[in-house]
């Protein structure tokens, strides 16, 4: 066999693995995103409907209360509170983490490495494990079913990594940079929002996009600490579903969908950094 | 357009202790090199003038204020960085402008004092790019363009050339020295480099391990090393140094070979001291090749190892008592290896340092 | 000399500056997980049950951990979490391998298919769980439909309810939603490989494969510790998968530590033996953390370069 035709071959092998990869990773989803626009009588039909028939919103409007057909489960409600509590949680955790990114990248001092590896510990310790001394003092302090109750968890539980990446991108930017705007007549405070926050912008953003999707997709403490409408969150509403004597495959589907979507187009927009943060924290120390 | 002074100022790095108490005074309008090997705290005592670093102990003031505690847009000076440190989201126009609109001048002073600095270190073209569009010399001008521009009290240079390929170095060199020409202003630079050091200071403050060594003029320092450390620092290719000890009028070395004591130095030697012998290899020439051949003399037959030729002169690898040692040839011709030349070794500017201490005789 | 204090508050000297912008973060930590971790610690040796609040006082020792050091069903979660590990992430450390070589082979096309690799890693786990759910689910999933039209299977494969069945289908979507924490960061391995040793090797007369043993491989496995490192962080997400998807059953029969550890404490409401296991399945997670950490910098010091 001649090399060319070897590599003929293993050119179009390689594509074949690559396409039989993506329908392995695409398909689940995009399964669901379909049942999401489907009646539930064209899902549970027997024999299976393979070609959609019926296609329209009316999942997503039974899910939002709109329309003919309600559901008892109140998604609206969950929506803002997923909202408030991820963009509140990022908010702070990202004050939080540049704080502390700028300390570990910019500062020599004592305990360092055993601080960082402290921080790093800390968000080893399993949700679930975590949510039972949490649940008990969250119940005495009155933070059981409360937003603020699940955004201070979330704030601790996405400082760390938020931490060492935004430490990795402050790194990256010669402490030089600071000192010549300070020679320049800035203070500390001045040269660090004028220069190293410019600099390091794209970095941050994408330490919140990653926080971001941490709070909005945590279920394991959210099940434990929410109750109601108060405070419950998307994930947790899903489970609404599966507690409903026949389960109504499309308005979860639907509600898969809400879910999915920014975690899809936070992903487009940070992939190049969050690879790039995670490397450089890990590799270079 | 001021003087800084420098009075027993120590910095420590927790315990460890990395400048011990320098002393320095520095004058108006004059260029200091601070030069020495890496590692001696060069940068340190910069970065403390700069206020950069907390002073640990001592003080340091520019113009008649002690600026211990001042940060440092409160010291009016400027500094060039290493790696040039130029604010890579902004363009050249507004690196150059920064500091100024820092200080809240007024958009048209601004303009007018950016303007005059771009076209002291013709940067005129290059006013809209941004710093990764610029080559190495040219980041090089932007940085010292950065500093010009707000008319400090002095500037702080921390090895600005090394970044440099060889030519540009030579070139920006140059440079900067007219550029003090043009804007009279205090400078203290740092370079470990002693090339850049001659040719640029006005006074050369030579640092070794945290201690200064010698303060002087270049041609001081390198006509009158204070001790063994400064006379093999600076000067290229550098001092020979052998080690002997005084027997009467003469040297003697290791191998027994001798040579007569510099008539200049005889009070400041006593009989019996273990001493080091310097001379820079151009008083070691052969007879007719040399300099300067008149005044004490020491003759003698050397076979050369190793020539190599550099065009106007040629240096010669040679071996005095068991030890390398190089000479010089002007106005060369052709050597071979191994061939026995006739050579003089002047002694009116050699040099004997104690052989405890390295201290020069003539300090005693 | 004094003359530098002089003036200066003790919270603005340099050396205090580190301290103070770190303690937003140590604080927040400290509230939230070192206080409860202690205040469960505490639990562990309590008899506290959420129904009897006076219950929190009555302190009986080492209890909780006998009992479930001697309880067969707490051993059969742990072994099978430890199983349940160190199938997901080594079949995930090598299929990540393979897709990254694979990827790294193209070139048309190449950030794109990088994009959707990192879909799966973004997913809400229990989006991922109820994903599967729907797919594998017996009666009306795509899985079993499928395998019914092509005619390769007549009944309904109950996938969610066989012991062994719903053991594989969570492990699938573990992996799934895993992989390509590996996939990616080897990749960046790749990318960051230089070429020169890779040419060296081929002069020196080195085949593919030794090629990719003795040079790849040592090169990128820095990369893989890193991965493995990170996913050791977040282990504990497989909890939501199984809760959506089996709900630790049937009968517990795809139990693991964590889902056990929210059954005892909260459905069965005894918060000091909960507090017992959960102890066990931190101390798992650290051991975890903390084994490939050192495997990093091992990894790290003999690959040199990288301070
Ligand atoms: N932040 C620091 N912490 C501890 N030691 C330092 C620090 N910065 C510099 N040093 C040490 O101080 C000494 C002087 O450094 P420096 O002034 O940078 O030397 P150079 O003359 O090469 O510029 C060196 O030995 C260096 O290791
Ligand atoms: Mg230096």
């Amino acid at each position: 066999m001649n090399s060319a035709l070897k590599k003929r071959i293993g050119n179009v092998l390689s594509w074949v693995m690559t396409f039989l990869l993506m329908l392995v990773i695409c398909v689940p989803g995009l399964w669901v995103v379909l049942t999401a626009f489907r009646p539930n009588s064209e899902v549970l039909a027997k024999p299976a409907v393979w070609i959609p028939q019926n296609f329209n919103l009316n999942n997503f409007a039974k899910i939002f209360g709109f329309g003919a057909e309600q559901v008892a489960i109140p998604v609206p409600a969950y929506f803002t509170n997923s909202l408030i509590i991820a963009l509140t949680s990022t908010a702070i955790a990202l004050l939080i983490g540049m704080s502390g990114g700028y300390a570990f990248a910019r500062y020599r001092f004592r305990f360092k490495n055993g601080l960082f590896l402290g921080l790093m510990l800390s968000r080893t310790v399993p949700g679930i494990a975590l949510s039972l001394p949490v649940f008990m003092i969250w119940s005495r302090i009155g933070l059981i079913d409360a937003k603020l109750g699940l955004i201070i968890v979330y704030v601790a539980l996405n400082v760390p990594f938020t931490v060492w990446l935004i430490d990795g991108f402050f790194r990256q930017i010669p402490k030089e940079m600071s000192e010549a705007a300070q020679v320049d007549g800035c203070t500390r405070w001045e040269a660090f929002w004028k220069i190293e926050f410019p600099l390091a912008k794209s970095g941050i953003a994408s330490a919140g996009i990653f926080a971001f999707l941490t709070s909005w997709n945590e279920y394991a403490l959210a099940s434990q600490l929410t109750r109601s409408t108060d405070s419950k969150t998307l994930p947790v509403g899903l489970m609404d579903f599966t507690a409903q004597f026949t389960i109504d495959w499309a308005g979860m589907s639907a509600m898969a969908v809400i879910i999915i979507i920014p975690a899809l187009v936070l992903t487009f927009l940070v992939q190049k950094h969050l690879i790039a943060g995670l490397t450089f924290g890990g590799v270079k120390g | 357009m001021a003087e800084i002074a420098l009075h027993n100022v120590v910095k420590n790095y927790g315990k460890l202790e990395v400048v011990h108490g320098i002393n320095l005074n520095i004058e108006h309008n004059e260029f200091v090199v601070l030069v020495g090997p890496s590692g001696c705290g060069k940068s340190t005592t910069l970065r403390m003038i700069a206020g950069l670093e907390e002073i640990s102990d001592g003080t340091i003031s520019i113009g008649s204020e002690i600026v211990n505690e001042l940060p440092p847009r409160k010291r009016n000076i400027s500094m060039v960085f290493q790696n040039y440190a130029l604010y890579p989201h902004m363009s050249v126009r507004d690196n150059l402008g920064f500091g100024l609109k820092i200080a809240k001048q007024a958009p048209d002073v601004i303009e007018e004092r950016v303007r005059e600095a771009a076209d002291v270190l013709g940067l005129g073209d290059l006013m809209d790019r941004t710093p990764a569009e610029l080559s190495g010399g040219q980041r090089q001008r932007v940085a010292m363009g950065r500093a010009i521009v707000r008319n400090p009290q002095a500037f702080l240079f921390d090895e600005p050339l090394s970044n440099l390929d060889a030519k540009l170095r030579v070139q920006m060199r140059t440079e900067i020295k007219k550029l003090h020409q043009k804007v009279k202003t205090t400078v203290v630079y740092v370079t470990h480099d002693q090339v850049e050091a001659m040719t640029l200071a006005d006074r050369i403050v030579v640092m070794k391990d945290g201690y200064i060594e010698q303060v002087g003029s270049p041609m001081e320092v390198f006509n009158h090393p204070v001790n063994t450390f400064v006379a093999s620092f600076i000067g290229s290719p550098p001092m020979n140094l052998i080690p002997g000890a005084i027997d009467g009028d003469n040297i003697r070395f290791s191998d027994g070979a001798h040579i007569s004591v510099p008539t200049r130095l005889k009070d400041k030697v006593r009989n019996g001291q273990e001493i080091i012998f310097g001379f820079r290899p151009d008083d070691l020439t052969p007879v007719g090749h040399g300099i300067n051949e008149s005044g004490q003399q020491a003759p003698m037959k050397l076979v050369i190892t190793l020539a190599e030729l550099l065009g106007t002169e040629t240096i010669l690898y040679t071996q005095i008592a068991g030890q390398e040692i190089l000479g010089k040839m002007f106005d060369p011709r052709d050597i071979h290896p191994g061939e026995e030349l006739n050579m003089n070794l002047s002694l009116d500017k050699a040099h004997l340092f104690d052989g405890a201490t390295g201290k020069s005789v003539r300090l005693d | 000399m004094s003359n530098i204090a002089k003036g200066v508050p003790f919270w603005r000297k340099e050396q205090f500056t580190p301290f103070i912008l770190l303690s937003p973060a140590i604080l927040t930590l400290m509230f939230v997980v070192l206080l409860p971790l202690l205040f469960s610690l505490y639990t562990s040796f309590t008899g506290y049950r959420l129904i009897r609040p006076e219950s929190l006082y009555d302190w009986v020792g080492f209890r909780n951990y006998e009992r479930i050091f001697s309880n067969k069903n707490f051993w059969i979660a742990f072994g099978r979490t430890i199983l349940f590990l160190t199938i997901a992430l080594n079949v995930e450390f090598i299929l990540g391998l393979g897709i990254a070589l694979l990827i790294n082979r193209i070139t048309w096309g190449q950030r794109t298919l990088r994009t959707f690799m990192m879909f799966p890693m973004m997913f809400s786990p229990i989006l991922v769980g109820y994903q599967f759910k729907f797919i594998f689910n017996d009666n009306i999933g795509i899985l079993n439909n499928a395998l019914q039209a092509l005619g390769l299977s007549d009944g309904a494969i109950p996938w969610l309810v066989d012991k062994y069945l719903a053991m594989f289908s969570i492990l699938f979507a573990e992996i799934w939603m895993s992989t390509s924490v590996f996939a990616i960061l080897l990749l960046a391995g790749l990318f960051a490989m230089p070429r020169d040793p890779l040419e060296a090797a081929k002069v020196d007369g080195c085949n593919a494969w030794q090629v990719f043993r003795h040079i790849t491989l040592p090169f990128i496995m820095p990369f893989a510790f890193i991965a493995m490192t990170i996913r050791s962080l977040d282990v504990a997400r497989a909890y939501d998968i199984v809760d959506v998807m089996t709900g630790g059953g049937p009968a517990g029969r795809t139990e693991l530590l964590w889902t056990l550890i929210a059954r005892v404490g909260y459905d069965n409401s005894r918060m000091g033996q909960a507090n017992a296991m959960a102890y066990v399945s931190i101390l798992l997670s650290i051991l975890f953390t903390y084994y490939f950490f050192t495997k990093l910098l091992a990894a790290r010091k003999y690959m040199g370069g990288a301070e």
